[in-house]
């Protein structure tokens, strides 16, 4: 019964919060809005037995897009006033919605309640994938060839996010003197590492993997770009794009090794799918955390009470 | 190698080309882009003798086939497709190294060889969720394509497209997902076996096909097209207009044709076919009243997808032909008509339609190129256009639908008075003080090489159309 | 009302949330975040679809498609505020200029 209340609580805050989000007038507040919404749908992920995207959720989907998207708002409130965060107000819009959910509602209230989805195909071939868990099973076996694409995604969005900003690669300013967080941060570093390097060992058997590892290597980047003299790291040094292109590299060869001597793309020797995986999952945990950490330029003061007051 | 591991290629060789091409910085990217596309190429070419001479080939990525794993198929229209991105898009490209500085040189070659990569894989893909990885790969190169000048034009061009973009991906995967959860299954193939009416496969037609729609871009919802197509750099507007805007049409036509063909109803037809005419009188009209001369192209753009949409009022196997026929021309003949506007722009500085004025005898090339380019959107014989709208017009005769063919026909004549709109100011006496900067050669011929292919399209269909015709008996 | 169908309901009014908001935005950035939410709502449905099983593991396919899902949205959002920002930069510079200030990075900061 608490279940069924928690259930329900969480299916109404959110789409409810989404609303607020896009509602606030107050940009600062909307992305605070947001990182809410994301950690009430990393616990509604959780209530669905989805602890692998819970990980990611809230480490990628709501805390780097969030950090991200906060550290956006010191560069756009300089944006002129003529183009107002809020949005004018058209009664299309919430007719719309309102069209748009009972459409997609209808067709969702007529799936069939009761589907395994291909659960049971998954489990069935599960011996012969190199891991034990079936989600990275999927994702590096039987579906392995999005999960290359999706690493030229992430190239492409590093790529074109530097060619934007490639004088933004400046050392922080003035990183934090605060001695208490420079401690803190070279403490946490051997931890972060040990943590990253669990994720990835336990993906092979439970939740975690490469993306899990790679965020958590991130987010201790971001706090260093924070707290240290260090800066973002630069494509032009050729010991970032080895750290960045490794892993694709790797990845790369291992699907065509295949081909070679008669098979398809990315089909693995029985015997030798575990290791390859694992290998393969270890150098992407690099290029992922690179890229993630790529994503954040160089650091400006932000100017949160500012922009806390948006012309409307 | 075994035939089908030949479908490895044509994805596999853009992508390590743009991963070499990054690694190795600034000095060798031309070197590893020439050698990967001339690589990716030979590929493309080598799938498609196989599919000529074979047949369809299909192979199970990973080993393990739908539902568990993706699939790849080469039918005749893939490898089309694929042969169309192999080479118009290297052809834009090479002339994008002389339109563009130095420094982008070094983003656009690998950004271009992840779009081809991606188009390569969107045109092999038989599974619907992997056909959105490609969408989205395809989507993020192109923004970071159209922003890589980062002026304020590209800049917005590019965050424009971007935000038209995400949302029509995340329609799409909304429809992925509602088909997944009734049929449990990815693979087109084994979703077209199972599809039936009822109100999940009707809401996921509907929003995949609004999200593909949106990214076309189909009437009304080219608002963001004429300013994205004008901000970006004339060469990247070039694969935008020629392929890359071609990436959702075709799922969308792999979808209606291969999927959701029991739900195919004439109402269905009818109602993509009046937005598609609509695309062809609206967008003609347009071209005619700019005043900037890459507007003018760019509405033609918004014209030119219309007529690919009459295909499905009719949603025979010979309007398929004559969709996918222009579909190919189009890709030549707007290609050479956008680098020829980019030649333009570099000789003369100016982006009104009067800037052409007696450029003609300065630019021969140039303007022979835009003229054989205008003859294949007007749909004038000898031409790819004119083939291609010889068969939808026999088809909407032969169907009884003969009011598409009454589009076709006004279409091409307004599509004639916009190409002889700049054609004529092009022959007018050169303005005096305006001074003509020269062209490098190769800059010239790129434009007419397209323009050419457009032309030997109109005069040899027979390999094209025999190809078109495999994997068609079903 | 099964779970499933209470979260897939949910996600679906966060898309349509997401989707329309993004059509009735002007600024980017609440564009950008429009956009995310409406992935996120997606993405939830698809979470929501694994678990209509009540007994078992839930099916791990919708799982992989869920974080590749997360991991092109935070590509695309991390590309979306490049743009927005170097704009925003571009914008500072020139105003900035307009009004004499010689450095226009410090135009930026205290505009």
């Amino acid at each position: 019964m608490t279940a069924a209340l928690l259930d329900a609580c969480l299916a109404l805050c959110l789409p409810l919060l989404a609303w607020l989000v896009l509602r606030t007038e107050s940009l600062s507040q909307s992305v605070v809005l947001f990182v809410a919404m994301g950690l009430l749908s990393a616990l509604a992920w959780a209530r669905l037995d989805a602890p692998d995207i819970s990980l990611v959720e809230a480490a990628v989907g709501t805390g780097l897009t969030g950090a991200l998207l906060m550290h956006t708002l010191s560069w756009t409130d300089e944006r002129p006033p003529d183009v107002a965060a809020r949005a004018r107000h058209r009664p299309w819009a919430v007719v719309a919605m309102a069209a748009l959910t009972g459409m997609l509602g209808w067709a969702v209230l007529s799936l069939p309640s009761d589907d395994p989805g291909l659960t049971r195909e998954v489990d069935a071939h599960l011996a012969e994938s190199g891991v034990e868990h079936p989600v990275t099973a999927v994702l590096l076996n039987y579906r392995g060839y999005d999960t290359l694409l999706e690493i030229a995604v992430l190239l492409v969005a590093v790529l074109g996010a530097r060619a934007v900003n490639p004088r933004s690669e400046r050392t922080t300013p003035e990183p934090s003197r605060d001695p208490l967080t420079g401690e803190l941060f070279r403490m946490m570093t051997p931890a972060l590492l040990l943590v990253a390097g669990y994720l990835v060992w336990v993906g092979e058997h439970g939740p975690g993997g490469a993306f899990q590892a790679g965020a958590i290597l991130a987010g201790g980047g971001v706090v260093a770009l924070l707290t240290t003299r260090l800066g973002t790291p630069r494509m032009s040094s050729w010991r970032v794009r080895w750290a960045l292109l490794t892993g694709p590299l790797l990845f790369i060869g291992a699907a065509v090794a295949p081909l070679f001597s008669g098979r398809a793309l990315l089909e693995y020797r029985e015997a030798q799918a575990g290791t390859v995986i694992f290998v393969v999952e270890l150098a992407l945990t690099v290029s992922i955390a690179m890229v993630l950490w790529m994503f954040f330029p160089g650091m400006r003061p932000a100017r949160a009470e500012r922009s806390g007051k948006e012309p409307s | 190698m075994s035939p089908t591991a030949w479908m490895a290629w044509p994805v596999i060789l853009p992508l390590l080309g743009a991963v070499l091409a990054l690694l190795v910085g600034r000095k060798g990217v031309r070197v590893v882009a020439g050698v990967a596309s001339v690589a990716t190429f030979t590929a493309s070419a080598v799938l498609t003798w196989e599919v000529a001479t074979r047949g369809v080939l299909r192979q199970a990525i990973g080993g393990w086939g739908p539902p568990l794993g993706i699939e790849w198929r080469a039918d005749g229209l893939a490898v089309l497709m694929l042969l169309t991105i192999g080479v118009v898009g290297p052809l834009i490209s090479v002339h994008a190294l002389d339109h563009l500085g130095d420094r982008e040189d070094r983003e656009f070659l690998p950004l271009w060889l992840f779009v081809w990569c991606a188009l390569n894989a969107l045109v092999l893909s038989a599974d619907a969720f992997n056909l959105y990885v490609t969408l989205e790969l395809v989507t993020l190169a192109s923004v970071a394509l159209i922003a890589v000048r980062r002026d304020r034009p590209g800049l917005d061009a590019g965050l424009r497209y971007l935000l038209f973009a995400l949302p029509g991906s995340l329609l799409y995967l909304l429809g992925v997902a509602l088909l997944y959860g009734l049929y449990s299954a990815l693979d087109l193939g084994l979703l077209g076996q199972r599809i039936t009416p009822g109100p999940v496969a009707w809401v996921a037609a509907g929003v995949m096909t609004l999200g593909l729609c949106l990214k076309t871009p189909l009437f009304p919802l080219h608002v963001w097209l004429p300013p994205t197509y004008t901000g970006a750099p004339t060469p990247v507007t070039a694969l935008l207009s020629a392929l890359i805007s071609k990436g959702s049409y075709y799922v969308l036509l792999r979808l209606w044709l291969e999927v959701f063909t029991p739900i195919l109803d004439w109402q269905v037809g009818q109602f993509l076919g009046v937005l598609g005419a609509a695309a062809v009188l609206w967008g003609s009209l347009l071209a005619l009243s700019q005043s900037q001369l890459k507007r003018v192209v760019a509405y033609s753009s918004v014209a030119q997808i219309g007529y690919m949409f009459l295909l499905f009022p009719m949603a025979t196997l010979g309007a398929r032909t004559g969709a996918v026929y222009l579909v190919v021309s189009h890709a030549a003949a707007k290609a050479s008509m956008f680098v020829a506007v980019g030649n333009i722009h570099q000789a003369v500085g100016i982006t009104e339609l009067g800037g052409v004025q007696g450029l003609a005898y300065r630019m021969p090339f140039t303007f022979l190129a835009m003229a054989l380019g205008g003859i294949s959107l007007i749909g004038m014989p000898p031409s790819g256009g004119f083939i291609a709208k010889w068969i939808l017009l026999e088809e909407s005769i032969w169907t009884g639908q003969w009011w598409w063919g009454l589009v076709l026909l006004l279409g091409g004549l307004l599509a004639s008075a916009y190409v002889f709109r700049i054609l004529r100011g092009s022959f007018l006496p050169l303005p005096p003080g305006v001074t003509v900067r020269s062209i490098p050669l190769g800059n010239e011929l790129a434009p007419l090489a397209l323009a050419l292919i457009a032309l030997v399209l109109g005069l040899v269909p027979w390999f094209p159309l025999e190809l078109l015709a495999v994997g068609t008996a079903r | 009302m099964n779970p499933w169908a209470v979260y897939a309901l949910s996600g679906v009014a966060m898309f349509s949330v997401g989707l329309v908001g993004l059509f009735s935005h002007e600024h980017p950035v609440k564009r950008i975040l429009a956009s995310n939410i409406a992935g996120s709502g997606v993405l939830l449905v698809l979470v929501a679809l694994a678990r209509r099983e009540p007994t078992g593991a839930p099916d791990p396919v919708p799982h992989a498609l869920v974080l590749t899902g997360i991991v092109v949205s935070v590509s695309a959002t991390a590309l979306g505020v490049a743009l927005a920002r170097r704009i925003a930069r571009i914008d500072a510079t020139a105003k900035a200029e307009s009004t004499g200030a010689s450095d226009p990075e410090a135009g930026g900061g205290s505009a």
